[in-house]
């Protein structure tokens, strides 16, 4: 008994001393603030911002290996780009001053400034742009570069890029392919990059920061954050350490926006950041490799429509986002190349109908069945977004009452491209670029899009037809068109065979009194993209 | 204190511990319907009336969660600590009766398996057998049969030298006849006691593997998803997604060693005057 006794002591103990340390903390914490909040008192040009730790660049700030030019595209902050996107997503220039695609669209012309200097004080000239470009074209495995044949530096300040192919949204690409110095480039650049931008790389501690401090001789506007510091962390450690007063900036989820942090305030940003679903539109069978591709019930036009316009996305964005986010319609909302005919309405009794007229009538427990078949599917989700999952639960919750029964079920990235070839699987998707569009509706050699599969030879022309485009402007049309031509396309009356369901609010904890710059919408990824204009933020 | 005499109450013990356990794994077994209701209308409520344990974030009753986990996990363990025994008594008897060499070569398989840091061992197997349900059980099956194999091969090494069986061996009879019919019996509790003292272990290890992701899918009701789903949101105050199904645990891994505890007590003639 005397032993029980003891140990019951020690737990005791244990426990006082772990508040005890509890307490420590937060006495510190509270110390930290007032300085901080002194130093923001007076002039401040210094910015701490918290970030996911898969936004850190494993290969370095080498754009041939997805540096801006990556799966989640952002501008590169330490080269500069031939063009820039504005805040409607139009196209700008940085570096260009001119550029013109040829009549087929198979020669694109850009000249560039004569003024402007690596930080290593060599001049930027036509020859490291073609350089750069020539280099990403070889080397990148993170991002398409099949349309460029070649790159070529016709004299100091214009080079011209010879396509593979026609390509009229070219300006997109160059908006996030930083130029790279021929003479100071080699398999280390990514660890020591040298550019143009408005930031130097001064500090990286892999795993943990990176210090970017402002590039002095900047052609550009004058910089008004000096010194830039990038945190890595998971969101709760984020949340700590908003909390404990250590950073000025962090990214959060909704499921943190009912929380209160004293002189934080929560900033909230639209995106393109969208989720949906694929429904596969082929009947079940296999491909030539033995993998299951297809499915009969989502090949049902007609059931495809009724889930369309039978999912509440208002519900869905307050019950998982907690009201931080837009419904979405299509893969590209808001873009210039967006056709706002994609919109629908949440209509139960429409979808119910669509349903009964397809013959899916209501069999045992409520769900419909044809033929014996169930109007049932497994709807995967990637195992570690929790956002995801959530949508996905949402999604079975709302389709349970139209009859149709869906199982969700967290899978790995490892299985989950190949099995959404015959089951619908929770996307993220959302780019700056109508190129997105294309990877998901075109069809590749096969003969069925990538990612679902789909194939409408229309819709593949009006794509092709926007890529030979020789000017933006015919190509926005093209786009459009692809999406809805008024017959055919991919929203609710024509095939449908992707349901968007919102877009995400990019969410970030900001300390009172930091100005963060008008934002364009954020694309997929929630990282780099707040910081695209820091250089404009002010305290 | 005086309660009946110290057999009795250990007795009491025994029954109650199986009593809770397969209270818990009926009533999980019940409720594995409602534990994977969504409803997003009742979603983050600390533990009140309705819902003891709350609700989490896609608004699923945490009680009727943690139970399922947990009678999952006590299946899992079942299934596991079944197997896992049944190898090590076959691998035990087997190493001490077939002779040298069998006996050098399993002593090296335990050896090396109980070299190898368990966990890791079971995220390999576990991953190599398509993750899910049947990867756990596999994985957990073949990393938890050493110590008790050890246990019995030294008890079957003892027996050998006993008067019965080498007055056995002298009649003629064969190495199985005489495992079966005068070794087995003697093993039997040492057996079941190992086995029940399995189940914790077998258990944990469902829990630890399912908490770091390589067991099932993040919908499915485990006890391991549940705390490691829960780590995310104790930042934002909601405590009762981990002590909860956390304690559960932590009854559940007690009751067996109890039962286990009470069962040896029983079983062990040198503890029959206690």
């Amino acid at each position: 008994m005397k032993k029980h006794l003891l140990s019951i002591l020690c737990a005791a103990a244990l426990g006082v001393s772990l508040l005890g340390g509890c307490g420590g903390k937060t006495r510190e914490a509270g110390e930290a603030s007032p300085e901080s909040g002194q130093e923001s008192g007076e002039e401040k040009d210094s910015v701490i911002v918290a970030m996911g730790p898969t936004s850190e660049p494993e290969a370095g700030f080498d754009p041939a290996y997805g540096w801006g030019a990556g799966e989640h595209v952002h501008e590169p902050l330490i080269q500069s780009t031939l063009t820039v996107t504005n805040p409607d997503l139009s196209i700008g220039y940085d570096l260009a001053t001119d550029m013109k695609a040829s009549e087929d669209g198979m020669t694109w012309r850009v000249t560039i400034r004569d003024d402007v200097k690596f930080t290593d004080g060599e001049p930027l000239t036509a020859e490291d742009v073609a350089f750069t470009y020539n280099t990403v074209k070889a080397s990148s495995s993170v991002n398409d570069f099949t349309m460029l044949r070649e790159a070529v530096a016709v004299d100091e300040t214009t080079v011209e890029f010879h396509m593979a192919q026609a390509y009229s949204i070219w300006p997109y690409t160059m908006a996030i392919v930083g130029i790279v110095p021929e003479h100071a480039y080699g398999p280390d650049y990514g660890m020591n990059p040298v550019g143009s931008g408005r930031y130097v790389l001064k500090q990286w501690d892999k795993g943990q920061q990176i210090i970017l401090e402002a590039n002095p001789d900047y052609y550009g506007e004058e910089i008004s954050m000096k010194r830039v510091t990038i945190v890595f962390m998971e969101e709760d450690a984020a949340f700590a350490a908003v909390k404990a007063g250590q950073v000025d900036l962090a990214y959060t989820a909704a499921s943190y926006a009912d929380q209160n942090v004293d002189g934080y305030e929560l900033l909230s940003f639209e995106t393109v950041d969208n989720r949906g679903f694929n429904l596969p539109a082929a009947p079940a069978g296999e491909n030539g490799e033995g993998m299951a591709v297809g499915n009969d019930f989502t090949n049902d036009l007609q059931v495809r429509r009724a889930i369309n316009i039978g999912l509440d996305r208002e519900e869905m964005i307050q019950n998982v986002l907690n009201g931080y986010g837009t419904p979405a319609y299509s893969v590209c909302d808001k873009m210039p190349w967006y056709n706002e005919e994609s919109q629908v309405a949440y209509d139960p009794e429409g979808a119910v109908k669509l349903l009964e007229e397809a013959g899916w009538k209501e069999g045992t427990e409520g769900i419909r069945e044809k033929d014996g078949v169930p109007a049932a599917f497994t709807l995967m989700y990637p195992a570690s977004d929790s956002v995801r999952q959530a949508l996905a639960a949402d999604t079975q919750n709302q389709l349970k009452k139209l009859g149709i029964e869906v199982t969700i079920e967290g899978v790995g990235w490892d299985t989950a491209y190949d099995r959404a070839q015959a089951e619908p699987l929770m996307w993220g998707w959302g780019a700056h670029s109508p190129m997105e569009l294309y990877n998901i509706y075109h069809t590749l050699e096969g003969g069925s899009a990538g990612y679902s599969p789909y194939a409408n030879p229309k819709v593949d022309t009006y794509m092709d037809e926007a890529l030979a485009a020789s000017d933006l402007d015919t190509s926005y049309e093209f786009w459009k068109k692809a999406q809805w031509d008024g017959t055919t396309g991919i929203i609710q009356e024509g095939d449908i065979p992707w349901i968007w369901l919102v877009n995400i609010d990019h969410l970030y904890w900001s300390r009172e009194g930091l100005k963060v710059a008008e934002q364009k919408l954020h694309p997929h990824g929630h990282g780099w993209s707040i910081v695209n204009n820091v250089d404009q933020w002010s305290w | 204190m005086k309660m009946g005499n110290g057999r009795i109450r250990t007795a009491v013990f025994f029954g109650a511990a199986v009593l809770l356990l397969a209270g818990i794994t009926l009533a999980g077994f019940l409720l594995s319907r409602e534990a994977m209701v969504t409803d997003f209308s009742r979603k983050d409520l600390a533990p009140g009336l309705p819902y003891l344990f709350g609700t989490d974030w896609l608004g699923r009753d945490m009680l009727a969660r943690a139970l399922t986990g947990l009678s999952m996990s006590i299946r899992l363990g079942l299934l596991a600590a079944g197997i896992s025994s049944l190898i090590a008594l076959g691998l035990g008897i087997a190493s001490a009766t077939m002779g040298r060499a069998v006996d050098s070569v399993i002593t090296f398989i335990i050896d090396l398996v109980m070299g190898i840091p368990h966990i890791l061992l079971l995220i390999l197997i576990s991953y190599a057998c398509g993750k899910g349900f049947q990867g756990v059980v596999i994985g957990v099956s073949l990393t938890h049969w050493t110590s008790l194999a050890r246990l019995i091969r030294g008890e079957v090494l003892q027996l050998r030298e006993t008067g019965y069986v080498k007055m056995a061996e002298k009649l003629g009879m064969s190495r199985f006849h005489i495992a079966w019919k005068h070794m087995f019996p003697h093993l039997f509790p040492q057996f079941l006691v190992g086995l029940i003292l399995l189940f914790p272990h077998a258990i944990l290890h469902e829990a630890s593997i399912t908490f770091l992701g390589f067991g099932l899918s993040p919908e499915q009701p485990a006890i391991g998803i549940i705390l490691s789903e829960s780590m995310k949101y104790l930042a934002m105050g909601k405590w009762w997604l981990a002590v909860f199904p956390g304690l559960l645990l932590v009854l559940t891994v007690v009751l067996f060693d109890t039962a286990g505890e009470s069962l040896r007590k029983l079983l062990n003639p040198g503890s029959t005057h206690d």
